[in-house]
């Protein structure tokens, strides 16, 4: 399924569809479907912004209100031409977009509702009092918009150009969400930690949907403006907002074309009940309160959970029966990789490193290093600190004392994305796969090594995105293979059972070429089978030039596979060796087993010390 | 607050444990497969296994804080089956959870009394009060302090310390050494002699295998979510593959 | 400096209210981490109640608003128990459907007591007090008073009572709470009720204070939320001394900047919040990415 040329036929009905249409409409009904067209357009704003890229956003009606209220002081009070107004109108939502967005960089989820709804609570109080824009009684008389001597004050013919915009709208909306600015911002949206370390810059990711619901807030303002000719206070109450807000979720959040649904359905049933408005209002709150609870992802998710609900029926689903493939090792090693052990660097050298949480001290005075190409085990009883050195290796803790360098530098205050882009690669140990998102696009979302800030190619050249897409897929598809996966590329990680996620983990931190590796307990759930799978994927990784560095409490797997081990026991190194030497030593035994007196067990000689 | 069965005095251990066919899953995945285990009077049994054998879901199941698949759990002529987790305590089974999972924000005496929480907080409750801080001397100077603000040992004992406020007959422990330094672990050990010398009935789950079979008379090693091997802690302690299963030679 | 003295009342009692919102908020929030968007609407309905009864059965003040908090803590309980497969898993949702069942509280509220609101007379007859050139009313006394004694009760029964205390337990972890034999269910019902309660009084005292109507939800909620979210979400103290704030500063702001006043108020807390997002007396973290 490529990109936009996806069922053709059908978009090739809509647009007959939409150009017939005002055939069989009055004059009323051309308005009503006037309005719905811009609601829809501020439904998928708001679909990019909080269902797409999980963003709570409640200020989507004031950007509505910044685009409609520039528009008509500047055609009004200024003098300005209708569409010089419209693309300074524009310009001021997107502004304004960026700075209710920036909250968003500092706090998440109800924080940011609470932030955003106060915002636009603020923007309704200043245009009911403020002199420019007229009082609660608002501005009318703005002109009608010139358009090469077609008279838009036709409902009609304003219809067409509404039409227009909104198709090229949700076409711009489609190719984002399905391109890969849209894949990092759900992969943003399903687990924005795991996001950061596959290389996803989340800050500037946060202020980009902002900027999206912006634009498409600010055009529905302007076409608003040309179409009613008068703003007022009430268009862009809180009341509005929240039936914005019924529409989405009715709708569903996670499909533009369900937000579309669901603006159009919701305008419709409240043109139909105008005169049982708080009937209406009953509804749709109720509506939405059932929906929330029973069906999340709203009416466009239902036939996938229909789907899903079939499926877990019938015992020979596709995905269900495929079996996991072998895995087929990749290119020989690239040129540019060090020999082991050479006269390159260590991959990573941590000195001296101690972090503290309050009162605790997770880790403390940790000093190691891992030569190139090594596969280095860590291993240590539960709560020793293990997964927090990954975390700070890995940027998401900062130390609290000691450096650490790797992928060729000091990145003791890098960041996770820098770090990924970098060369630096991780799995989770509770398997941090990006949930809403299927096999394919969890590794695309990795694959593409290019910096957030080359979002701007969307506005510019789209075609760039587009070749460079082609690439992704084709590369999407040799990871798949290589990995044993192509089974289950469209398949959601959740169905799947949890070998194939631990394996799915692996081919996502692979897909950024990195040239370090940190396995969290790679192996833990896996069966006998798989471990030994595991364990070749592992030697394989590592003989492409991959340094690799493992946590695990399978010490079976760990002794077989790792050259050095680093045993870690409340946050201190208290051995390091090969597996035959940190077997034999003392504080070892006294870690795992409680024990360090050989003489109560009887000590299994190590077979091949060197 | 409801009177169920008023549990007798600490320690009199004169009910055994008995579980059989205990199962658990999580969406697709058997955690726990039918397990079995009995725990004689007076008694204390030790689970041991490397992460991610099931060791904790077995307790938590046995708790009732996992939904279980199967199983049947008796304590004396109790069937605790169909017990809800909120009434376990009130059938005599206190629970130290992995991790300690004390309430951080509450005093360390808050803590202790609402472990006492089936029970009235005056008369003989003071008497347990005062018996746990002779136990744990360090929670009587402390027992104004934010738990949130102890060590990670203080904070075990203080977990241990709660449990016992409910005067139980059996106790589950989840772990009680994981993040200790060793000196520490020896400090748990001790508590635990000493309450097994009161004649509580313990059943452990630990990674620790020393702390494990120098406090219980039996113990299961478990791998994959079963039972791989049990026997008296003195034989397992001598037996090389315990040693194969922990340190992988 | 008069002025700014009886601003600086007349905000404290505005804040009063706000404190009162926005400590049914934490309770609520504190123990089953449910963010209740509706809460200020159930307020609205406690202050239409109370009005209620007040007005048309002639009853006693107190006992209008002793009828109301029973009333909302219904609505709390029915709102607990529809949303309660979305506690402690998604915020997101949970935010809105609690902004649903306020839409639902808001068109009930309409076509019970319909379009128009209420202005509803202070209980306490009277005058205005003259201490040192300023003029405060009794009433606004009062607010202040009650406000303050329903934050004392509240805090004893947190801190004296075991069922206060395993309020607080289940708050902190509710599965060793079960361990302990708490009903995890029992705690957090009661806590909404309680709520819900408070968010009843809060309305009830904003009566007198504000017309009453059906949007006064949206404008007793909002400065609410802020009040929690700058206090430290969850916070009792927090929520007290950011109400207090947030009503000062809105009445600064409505004495310098009188229409925007709204729009400054915002501008400050979003601007405070960005700085301290953790609030004055937050201990959570909101969010590590």
């Amino acid at each position: 399924m490529s990109i936009l040329t996806s069922k053709p036929a059908l978009i090739l009905l809509g647009c007959v569809a939409a150009y017939l249409l005002p055939y069989g409409l009055n004059s009323y009904s051309m308005h009503v479907v006037d309005i719905a067209i811009i609601f829809a357009l501020l439904a998928i704003g708001m679909g990019l912004v909080m269902g797409v890229a999980g963003q709570i956003n409640l200020a989507q009606v004031a950007f509505f209100g910044v685009g409609a209220y520039t528009t008509a002081i500047l055609t009004t009070h200024s003098g300005f031409g209708f569409w010089t107004a419209a693309i300074v109108g524009l310009a001021a939502t997107v502004l304004v977009g960026l700075l209710v967005g920036l909250p968003a960089l500092r706090m998440q989820s109800h924080y940011l509702g609470i932030v955003t709804l106060g915002l636009a609570l603020g923007f309704v109080n200043w245009i009911t009092n403020a002199e420019i824009t007229g009082g609660a009684d608002g501005i009318s008389g703005i002109p009608v918009p010139p358009f090469f001597g077609i008279d838009l004050a036709d409902e009609y013919l304003y219809y067409y150009l509404e039409i227009v915009v909104f198709g090229l709208a949700l076409a711009f909306g489609t190719f984002v969400v399905r391109t890969r600015l849209g894949r990092r911002l759900r992969a943003m949206r399903d687990d924005a930690l795991a996001a950061g370390a596959m290389g996803a810059e989340i800050p500037l990711l946060r202020m980009t949907a902002f900027m999206l619901a912006s634009v498409y807030g600010g055009a529905a303002g302007i076409l608003y403006a040309g179409l009613i000719r008068y703003v007022a206070p009430e268009t862009f109450s809180l009341g509005n907002m929240f039936l914005l807000l019924a529409m989405v979720i009715i709708g569903g959040r996670r499909s533009l074309i369900g937000c579309v649904v669901g603006a159009v359905g919701l305008v419709l049933i409240r043109e139909a009940l105008v005169d049982f408005a708080v009937y209406a209002q009953l509804g749709y709150g109720i509506v939405v309160v059932l929906m929330v609870v029973f069906a999340p992802t709203g009416l466009a998710g239902i036939p996938r959970r229909v789907r899903e609900a079939v499926g877990r029926r019938r015992k020979n689903d596709d995905v269900r029966s495929a079996e996991l493939g072998p895995y087929l090792p990749g290119p020989a090693p690239a040129a540019q990789v060090p020999e082991s052990g050479a006269d390159s660097g260590p991959a990573l050298e941590i000195s001296h490193l101690t972090k503290r949480f309050g009162a605790l001290t997770a880790l403390d005075d940790v000093t190691l290093t891992v030569r190139q190409g090594e596969i280095r085990g860590i291993v240590g009883p539960n709560g020793s600190g293990k997964t927090t050195l990954f975390n700070v290796i890995s940027g998401l803790y900062r130390p609290s004392a000691g450096q650490v360098s790797g992928v060729g530098r000091d990145i003791s205050r890098a960041r996770p994305y820098q770090l990924s882009l970098a060369g630096m690669a991780r799995t989770f140990q509770n398997l941090r796969l990006f949930s809403q998102m299927t096999v394919r696009e969890n590794i695309l979302v990795v694959l593409d090594r290019s910096r957030t800030s080359t979002v701007w190619q969307y506005a510019v050249w789209p075609v760039g995105v587009l070749s460079n897409e082609h690439r992704l897929q084709a590369e999407a598809d040799r990871v798949l293979k290589e990995y044993g996966l192509t089974a289950f590329a469209d398949a959601h990680p959740q169905s799947l059972p949890y070998g194939i996620q631990r394996r799915i983990e692996i081919a996502r931190a692979m897909a950024g070429r990195p040239s370090l590796l940190l396995l969290d307990e790679p192996a833990a759930g896996l069966n006998g089978e798989e471990v030994g799978q595991l364990s070749s994927i592992v030697r394989s990784i590592r003989d492409q030039g991959v340094t690799v560095v493992l946590i695990e409490h399978n010490m079976g797997l760990v002794m077989s596979l790792c050259e050095r081990i680093t045993v870690l026991a409340a946050g201190s190194v208290i051995a390091e060796g090969s597996p035959a030497e940190v077997a034999a030593t003392p504080e070892v035994i006294e870690a795992y087993l409680g024990d360090s007196a050989p003489a109560d067990i009887p000590v299994h000689a190590a077979p091949e010390v060197p | 607050m409801t009177t169920a069965a008023e549990p007798s005095a600490a320690g009199t251990g004169t009910d055994s444990l008995a579980v059989t066919d205990l199962t658990v899953h999580y969406g697709g995945v058997c955690a726990v497969r039918s397990v079995a285990l009995s725990v004689a009077p007076g008694e204390s049994m030790g689970i041991i296994g490397s992460n991610g054998a099931g060791k904790t879901s077995t307790l938590k199941a046995l708790m009732g804080l996992v939904p279980r698949s199967s199983g049947r759990i008796t304590l004396g002529d109790t069937d605790l089956s169909k017990v809800r987790a909120r009434d376990m305590v009130r059938h005599g089974v206190g629970y130290v959870p992995e991790g300690r999972h004390v309430f951080p924000g509450l005093s360390v005496e808050k803590n202790l009394l609402l472990g006492a929480y089936c029970r009235s907080w005056k008369g003989e409750t003071r008497d347990t009060l005062a018996h746990v801080y002779d136990l744990f001397p360090i929670l009587r100077d402390f027992r104004g302090r934010a738990a949130g603000d102890l060590s990670g040992g203080q904070q075990q004992m203080l977990a241990i310390g709660r449990a016992l406020m409910s005067r139980p007959r059996l106790l589950l422990l989840d772990e009680p050494s994981m993040g200790l330094s060793p000196k520490l672990i020896e400090n748990v050990l001790d508590i635990l002699v000493r309450l097994r010398s009161e004649g509580l009935g313990l059943l452990l789950v630990e990674q620790n295998a020393k702390l494990t079979f120098g406090v219980t008379s039996h113990c299961l090693v478990m791998e994959n979510g079963s039972v791989a091997m049990s026997g008296t802690s003195e034989e397992l302690a001598h037996d090389e593959r315990v040693r194969q299963i922990y340190l992988g030679l | 400096m008069q002025v700014t003295l009886q601003t600086l009342v007349g905000g404290l009692s505005l804040g009063a209210i706000y404190a009162l919102i926005a400590v049914g908020f934490s309770v609520v929030y504190r123990t089953m981490g449910l963010v209740n968007f509706a809460h200020a609407d159930v307020a609205m309905i406690g202050a239409y109640a109370a009005s209620t009864f007040y007005l048309t059965t002639h009853v006693s003040f107190v006992l209008a608003i002793i009828i109301s908090i029973v009333v909302t803590g219904i609505i709390g309980l029915v709102i607990e128990r529809v949303l309660r497969p979305l506690e402690n898993k998604d915020f997101d949702l949970m935010l809105i459907g609690t902004i649903g069942f306020g839409t639902v509280l808001q068109a009930a509220a309409t076509l019970i007591w319909g379009t128009t609101g209420r202005a509803m007379p202070s209980p306490i007859s009277s005058g205005p007090l003259d201490i040192m050139g300023i003029r405060i009313r009794t009433y606004d006394l009062m607010v202040i008073a009650v406000t303050a004694a329903c934050v004392v009760l509240l805090t004893l029964f947190l801190q004296r009572t075991k069922p206060g205390a395993a309020m607080q337990a289940v708050a902190m972890d509710h599965e060793a709470a079960t361990a302990v034999g708490i009903h995890v269910g029992r705690s957090n019902a009661l806590a909404f009720a309680i709520g819900a309660g408070i968010a009843a009084l809060a309305g009830g005292l904003a009566g007198p204070m504000l017309y009453v109507d059906a949007t006064l939800g949206s404008a007793l909620g909002v400065k609410g939320f802020a009040a929690a979210m700058l206090g430290g979400f969850g916070s009792i103290p927090g929520a007290v001394v950011g109400g207090l704030a947030i009503g000062v500063l809105d009445s600064y702001a409505g004495d310098h900047f009188q229409g925007y006043s709204v729009l400054v108020t915002f501008l400050v807390f979003t601007v405070a919040i960005m700085i301290r997002p953790t609030g004055i007396f937050g201990e959570r973290t909101v969010s590590r990415a």
